[in-house]
C-alpha cells in the first residue's frame, strides 16, 4: 500500500488534490496516513488569522486624503470633433480603404515572390532564440556551481549570488511560459525547476547563511538540477548552428 | 458593483481624479485585510494601503475593462505588502525563533482540555504561529496567508506573485512544514 506524502496530504487538506475520492478511500483504509493527517488538519486549524483592529467606516476618506496630494489628474481625451464632420469622415474613410488596398497588394507580392527569404527568415530567429536561451542555461550552470561549491561564509559572493539570481529569475520565467507553449516538457519540468531555486536564492533576506544554503542544496536537489542543466545545455548546443566549430574555438 | 468601479474607472482616465476616492473608500476595508494578514503590524498595513491605492492609480490605464477592480488591487496590494516584508527582512534582523523546547514541556497540554487551560494553549499557539510567521521567506508567507487565511487557489498564488503553480505549491508547502515544526510540539499525541 502506497501511503499518502505529507504533501498530498496538504492538498487533501486544501481541498486541492485532483484524485480527492482516492485520497479519501486510502485514509479510511489507512490508520497510519489518518493519524498523520488527523494531526496535520488539527495543527492547521488551530493557525488562525490574526485579528484585524478596527478601521471606521471614515478610512477609506482618510486614505484618500492622505494620498489624494500627490496624484495628478489624466489629462481628459480630447474629443475628436473632426469626425463629426460626416463628408469629411466618408472621404477620409474611401482614402484608408485605398491606402489600404494598395498596401496589401504590396505585401500580397512580396510575400508571394520571395518564399524562400521568408523561410530564411524563421531559421535566423529560431537561431537567435538557441543563442540567447543557451547564454540562459549557461548562466544558470555557473551559478548552481557556485551555490553547489559556496559555504555561505564569504558574504560578498552570497550577494553576488542573490542579484544574479534575481536577474535570471525574470528571464527564466519568460522561457519557462515558451517552453510550455512550445510543449516542450522536458524544458519546461527544469525550468520550472530551476525557478524554484532562483526564487530561494533571491527571496531568502539580506544574507544567505551557510544553513540556507545547506537547506536549499538539500531540499532543492541543486546538484541534480545542474546534472539536468548541462543535459539541456548540450541539446541546444547540437541544435546551434556551428556549434562543432564554435566548441572547438574556430573563428566565424 | 463591478460596472459601477468601471464607470469611476472611467471617470478618472477622464481627469476626474475625485472619482478615484470613491473607489478608494469602497476597497480600502479589503485592502487593509490582506495587508493586515500579510505584515501583522497596523502600521505596515496602513503604509501597504497607501501604497496600493497610489500604485493603482499610476497604473489605471492599464486596467482591463473584463477584469474586476477588487481582485486588480488585491493583486497590488499583496505585492505592495511583499515589498514591504522584503524592505523589513532587510532592514531587522530576525531573530530564529525557538525550535521544540523540553523546557516547554509544562505548556503541553492536551487539545480536549477547557476552561483556563485552553487560553493558556490558544495563547501559546498565537505566539508560536507569530514566531513561525516571522521565519517564513517573505514569498512563503505571502503564499500560505493567501492559501490558508484568504482560501485562494494555487493557481490565483502563482498569478499574483508572477511565478509558476508548482513553485507557489512548493511556498506553501513549505510554509506549512515550518508552522509544523513550532506548533506540533504543543499537541499531545493521543
Amino acid at each position: 500500500m502506497k501511503h499518502l506524502t505529507e504533501e498530498e496530504m496538504m492538498e487533501h487538506y486544501y481541498s486541492e488534490d485532483f484524485g480527492k475520492a482516492k485520497a479519501e478511500a486510502h485514509l479510511q483504509a489507512c490508520q497510519q496516513c489518518s493519524k498523520a493527517y488527523g494531526e496535520l488538519s488539527r495543527l492547521l486549524r488551530s493557525v488562525q488569522a490574526p485579528s484585524l483592529p478596527p478601521r471606521d467606516s471614515e478610512y477609506g476618506t482618510q486614505v484618500w486624503q492622505s494620498i489624494q496630494g500627490s496624484l495628478q489628474p489624466y489629462a481628459p481625451t480630447p474629443k475628436r470633433r473632426f469626425f463629426l464632420w460626416p463628408q469629411f469622415a466618408y472621404a477620409a474613410a474611401c482614402v484608408l480603404v485605398l491606402a489600404g488596398a494598395f498596401w496589401a497588394g504590396r505585401i500580397w507580392e512580396h510575400v508571394h515572390s520571395m518564399p524562400f527569404v521568408a523561410g530564411s527568415e524563421q531559421q535566423a530567429k529560431e537561431r537567435v532564440v538557441l543563442f540567447v536561451l543557451d547564454n540562459h542555461l549557461d548562466r544558470s550552470e555557473r551559478l548552481l556551481v557556485q551555490l553547489n561549491h559556496t559555504n555561505g561564509e564569504e558574504n560578498d559572493v552570497d550577494s553576488r549570488l542573490q542579484a544574479e539570481a534575481q536577474q535570471l529569475l525574470s528571464d527564466n520565467q519568460l522561457y519557462r511560459q515558451s517552453a510550455a507553449r512550445a510543449n516542450d516538457p522536458l524544458l519546461n519540468a527544469a525550468l520550472d525547476h530551476l525557478e524554484r531555486v532562483l526564487l530561494e536564492v533571491a527571496n531568502s533576506g539580506n544574507e544567505l547563511t551557510s544553513t540556507d544554503i545547506a537547506s536549499i542544496q538539500k531540499e532543492m536537489n541543486t546538484q541534480g538540477l545542474l546534472f539536468q542543466i548541462r543535459v539541456l545545455r548540450a541539446k541546444v548546443s547540437e541544435q546551434k548552428p556551428n556549434a562543432g566549430a564554435i566548441r572547438k574555438g574556430a573563428t566565424i | 458593483m463591478g460596472n459601477d468601479d468601471y464607470a469611476l474607472i472611467r471617470s478618472v482616465l477622464a481627469g476626474e481624479k475625485d472619482a478615484y476616492g470613491l473607489l478608494v473608500a469602497r476597497h480600502s476595508q479589503s485592502v487593509f485585510r490582506i495587508a493586515f494578514r500579510i505584515t501583522e503590524n497596523e502600521a505596515d498595513a496602513d503604509e501597504v494601503v497607501q501604497e496600493t491605492f497610489l500604485r493603482g492609480y499610476r497604473k489605471l490605464q492599464d486596467f482591463d475593462a473584463r477584469s474586476n477592480f477588487g481582485t486588480w488591487v488585491y493583486r497590488i496590494a499583496m505585492n505592495c505588502a511583499l515589498d514591504v516584508l522584503k524592505k523589513g527582512k532587510r532592514q531587522t534582523a530576525v531573530p530564529i525563533a525557538e525550535e521544540y523546547d523540553s523546557e516547554l514541556s509544562s505548556v503541553q497540554l492536551a487539545d480536549c482540555a477547557a476552561g483556563p487551560d485552553r487560553l493558556v494553549l490558544s495563547q501559546e499557539i498565537e505566539k508560536r504561529r507569530h514566531a513561525a510567521m516571522e521565519r517564513l521567506t517573505p514569498t512563503e508567507r505571502v503564499a500560505f496567508v493567501m492559501r490558508h487565511m484568504e482560501a485562494r487557489s494555487t493557481e490565483e498564488i502563482a498569478a499574483a506573485l508572477g511565478i509558476a503553480p508548482n513553485s507557489a505549491k512548493n511556498a506553501v508547502f513549505r510554509a506549512v512544514q515550518k508552522m509544523r515544526q513550532s506548533l506540533a510540539p504543543l499537541w499531545v499525541r493521543s
